[in-house]
């Protein structure tokens, strides 16, 4: 047992300086700012019609509109007439099946009601406590995108999302060229950045810019200290990779639990920046801290690939990640390199935690979904190759926003319609997950990779 | 502190359904990882395949139940080739790669609004397992004790002091080969009667409801065949080629065998285990919901695995078992130590500041325990140490 009490007190330190910081802020610590006041509420069961004129594109609310609950056998429950947030909270007696009857006499000249001014409730769907029921006067005015203003749109979604994966991936890609460690744990790194960054901004109130640099710095220690609690020790006993592997895993589970534990399950958004309305220049619509979010972020992949090329640490680590024995005769200090590749890793992780938690809310397992797009985009761009992390990272990003586009000249073949119509949102991760494994079937070694690598 | 109630209940949980979907599972993960060295990190897509198998079949292409196994068993074979083709031929981890990422891939397309038709959406399938408890002996309702004292006529009394005879014998023998005793047989009965007691002592303090009761025997049942079949497939000659293949492939192909056919069968039995367990899951909970086959249920299982010990039968058995007491233990324990406002110390030192905080506490804890197990026991409780030389080549 050669599991020095240094290393475990450096893990111990690590642990209790993330910890402690959890410990000292409350779980539920976001105020509900933005909520809407609910004016009045039900002792028992309840349905709240509301009503909202929609003619000119935005939603208008509609008040004294009367607005009628009847029971199963058509006698009148209650009725009411709507406020002037256009809502009405009608209150009934137990959750059955009812109808709900907009008085269309009390609707204003010029506005016509959108679909039926009766609706039925079915009592066996009926399981929340309150019941909504939404009216439209006027026809709906839908923005429908031409082909092209979508395909653009998804390109500058994706390239956003392909900087995120890229900027994520690097440090999984040269922990593992580095040290042969196939780190599950990464996509809790990401996490760290979110969530440290929501703490520091939201609950502790530092100001936003600050709190993004310290957490960075923080995700990067973070890093340092797993590697040298942890991983360190465990490559010196000659734990073999794959062990390494499940015990990333047990890290990982530990990760995100603490992280539900101290920041609660629900999403977050950090508060400053939030509401911004988007620029336009013809098709492309971005809002400023998007547009910043994604300069800074590829001027940082612009110079992690300029250090990687360029200067003598570059060097060392690509020597590194080549091949550590054959560094290590040239004079290389590797250990070094890998604290180094752990520190940068890390804290590039926690930067796309930050980027990806200002633009999709901050949750506990918001790195852990990305860990998947990660895994394709450095298995396209070849295991262990930072620049194959980066060019991968980026190309699949890219893929799961263009995807959901199609192609709608494609011919109309079965088994491929994905291709026509465009993949729906909710599966937009799917053919990249199905790319990671195509690429194994074709090109192992992926775009940048190098073959005796693979098996 | 209710010391009488966190006993039955970590004993319930010692013997309950839980623990035996874990079983299969484990034991086909055992197959894959244990025996033959292949990392399956989407055992939770496999257990999936088997549940929704059953569903489908009797929701969508109204078969009767029982050809919902086949179903199941069809989409996990098939899983385990679209998996297995491309990688088996690589490095360990990109098997772990695409396993987790295929598993990913599965919950995302049976949770998804376009295909709620087939699968359900979030919501899952329920109404298939109607058929199943048809057959079920017991009043549903019913809240029944399994111990042999608690019956209430003679003949059931005697007929479960036989069978856990028998089991205890057979654990006893099981010991004694082990131990590699010199005088066999009064080693095993020494070792059986302690067995009995035990079991005696543990089946007369739990109790399950009708419902339960029906598929926990049925799941028992199984665990026994399977357990017998993974013992009796490593020690056939197919088994040691396949431990042949964990230790050195190069040597096993120099020997003219087939190293990718032999780690494709291995898969797909291990594959067909993670079918049965997640066909039991689903009959336990009468329904399939997506978001119970996450990847965070195969680490659970991997876990208890490894705790058991890797490459042992008694292993994939006994870990889940005490992998799961010890969830409830904990969660008992902690339910039990918090105050009125659910705050929970230990030693005055605040632990939760709100129990209901105390799932994912444990759960963190079995992070913890996987990551001291990995690098202070790999070998788990039952384990042999030179098993488990596992590297990534």
């Amino acid at each position: 047992m050669t599991f020095r009490i240094r290393h475990l007190a450096a893990l111990v330190l690590a642990l209790i300086a993330t910890f402690g910081m959890f410990l000292a802020s409350p779980a539920s610590a976001d105020a509900p700012a933005n909520r809407a006041p609910r004016a009045a509420t039900c002792d028992g069961p309840g349905i709240r019609a509301q009503v909202n004129d929609q003619a000119n594109g935005e939603k208008k609310p509609i008040e004294g509109v009367k607005i009628t609950v009847n029971d199963a056998s058509g006698a009148e429950v209650v009725t009411g007439n709507t406020d002037a947030t256009g809502r009405v909270l009608l209150c009934v007696p137990e959750k059955a099946t009812y109808t709900v009857t907009l008085d269309e006499s009390t609707l204003k000249d010029g506005q016509a009601l959108d679909g039926e001014a009766t609706v039925t409730i079915d009592g066996a769907k009926f399981t929340t406590n309150t019941r909504t029921i939404n009216f439209f006067t006027g026809a709906a005015v839908r923005e429908t995108d031409g082909y092209w203003t979508l395909l653009v749109k998804a390109i500058v979604n994706g390239f956003r999302l392909g900087i995120v994966i890229a900027i994520c991936s690097v440090g999984l890609s040269l922990i593992f060229g580095t040290t042969g460690l196939t780190n599950f744990a990464h996509g809790e790194l990401v996490t760290f950045g979110g969530i440290v960054a929501h703490l520091l901004s939201v609950s502790w109130g530092i100001n936003f810019i600050l709190a993004a640099v310290i957490t960075v710095f923080l995700g990067g220690m973070f890093g340092v200290g797993l590697d040298a609690g942890l991983w360190s020790p465990l490559r010196k006993r000659g734990v073999g990779l794959v062990s390494q592997m499940v015990v990333s895993v047990g890290l990982g589970i530990f990760l995100i639990n603490l992280y539900l534990m101290r920041f609660g399950g629900s999403t977050k958004r950090f508060q400053a920046y939030n509401q911004q309305t988007a620029m336009k220049w013809g098709p492309i619509e971005i809002t400023a801290r998007d547009l910043t979010t994604t300069i800074i972020s590829l001027a940082v992949l612009i110079g992690v690939a300029l250090l990687l090329q360029k200067s003598r640490l570059g060097k060392a680590t690509r020597a590194v990640s080549d091949n550590v024995d054959l560094a290590s005769s040239t004079g290389i200090d590797s250990a070094k390199i890998i604290r180094i590749v752990w520190f940068l890793g890390a804290a590039l992780a926690a930067l796309g935690g930050i980027v990806r938690g200002l633009d999709e809310g901050v949750r506990a397992d918001m790195g852990g979904s990305l860990l998947f797009l990660m895994f394709a985009g450095i298995t396209l761009g070849g295991l262990g190759s930072a620049y194959g992390a980066l060019v991968g990272g980026f190309v699949i990003g890219m893929f799961v926003e263009v995807s959901t586009i199609g192609i709608p000249w494609f011919p109309d073949l079965p088994f491929l319609g994905w291709i026509k119509n465009g993949v729906p949102t909710e599966l937009k991760n799917v053919p990249a997950l199905a790319a990671l494994i195509l690429i194994l079937m074709i090109r192992p070694q992926g775009i940048l990779g190098r073959k005796e690598r693979v098996g | 502190m209710d010391w009488g109630l966190i006993l039955d209940l970590t004993l319930k949980a010692f013997l309950g359904l839980d623990a035996v979907y874990y079983i299969v599972a484990a034991l086909g993960m055992n197959v894959q990882f244990g025996y033959a060295g292949l990392l399956n990190f989407g055992q939770a897509a496999f257990m999936a395949a088997g549940a929704y198998g059953l569903g489908m079949a009797v929701n969508y292409f109204e078969y009767s139940w029982w050809l919902g196994l086949v179903v199941g068993g069809v989409y996990a074979a098939v899983l385990a080739l679209i998996v297995g083709v491309p990688t088996l031929r690589l490095r360990a981890d990109y098997l772990a790669i695409v396993t987790i990422a295929m598993a990913e891939m599965i919950r995302l397309i049976v949770r998804s609004v376009t295909h709620k038709d087939k699968f359900g959406g979030t919501d899952g399938l329920k109404g298939f397992a109607d058929g199943f408890q048809d057959l079920n002996p017991f009043a549903q309702g019913k809240v029944y004790g399994i111990g042999p004292f608690q019956a209430s006529n003679t003949a059931v009394t005697v007929l479960l002091l036989v069978i856990y005879g028998l089991i205890s014998l057979g654990i006893g023998y099981a010991i004694a080969r082990k131990r590699k005793a010199a005088k066999l047989v009064p080693t095993t009965l020494i070792a059986g009667a302690i067995t009995y007691g035990i079991t005696l002592l543990i089946t007369s303090r739990v109790k399950y409801l009708g419902s339960e009761l029906w598929v926990l025997i049925v799941g028992w049942v199984l665990v026994g065949i399977f357990s017998v079949f993974v013992y009796m497939l490593m020690r056939s000659p197919w088994g040691r080629v396949i431990k042949g293949i964990r230790e050195d492939e190069d040597a096993v192909r120099s020997l003219g065998k087939n190293v990718f056919g032999y780690k494709m069968s291995a898969l797909i039995i291990g594959a067909v285990l993670g079918m049965f367990s997640g066909v039991l899951f689903a009959l336990k909970n009468s329904n399939v919901q997506p978001d119970n086959y996450s990847r965070a249920v195969t680490f659970y299982i991997m876990t208890a695995l490894v705790l058991g010990g890797l490459a042992t039968v008694t292993g994939s058995i006994v870990g889940p078992m005490l992998f799961w007491a010890l969830l409830a233990f904990t969660d008992v324990f902690l339910s039990e130590l918090s105050d009125a406002q659910g705050r929970v110390e230990i030693f005055g030192i605040e632990l939760l500041k709100d129990s209901s905080a105390r799932g994912q506490f444990r759960l963190g804890m079995v992070g913890i325990g996987l990551i001291l197990l990995m690098v202070f026991r790999p070998q788990g409780i039952f384990g042999n140490r030179k098993e488990m030389a596992l590297d990534g080549r």
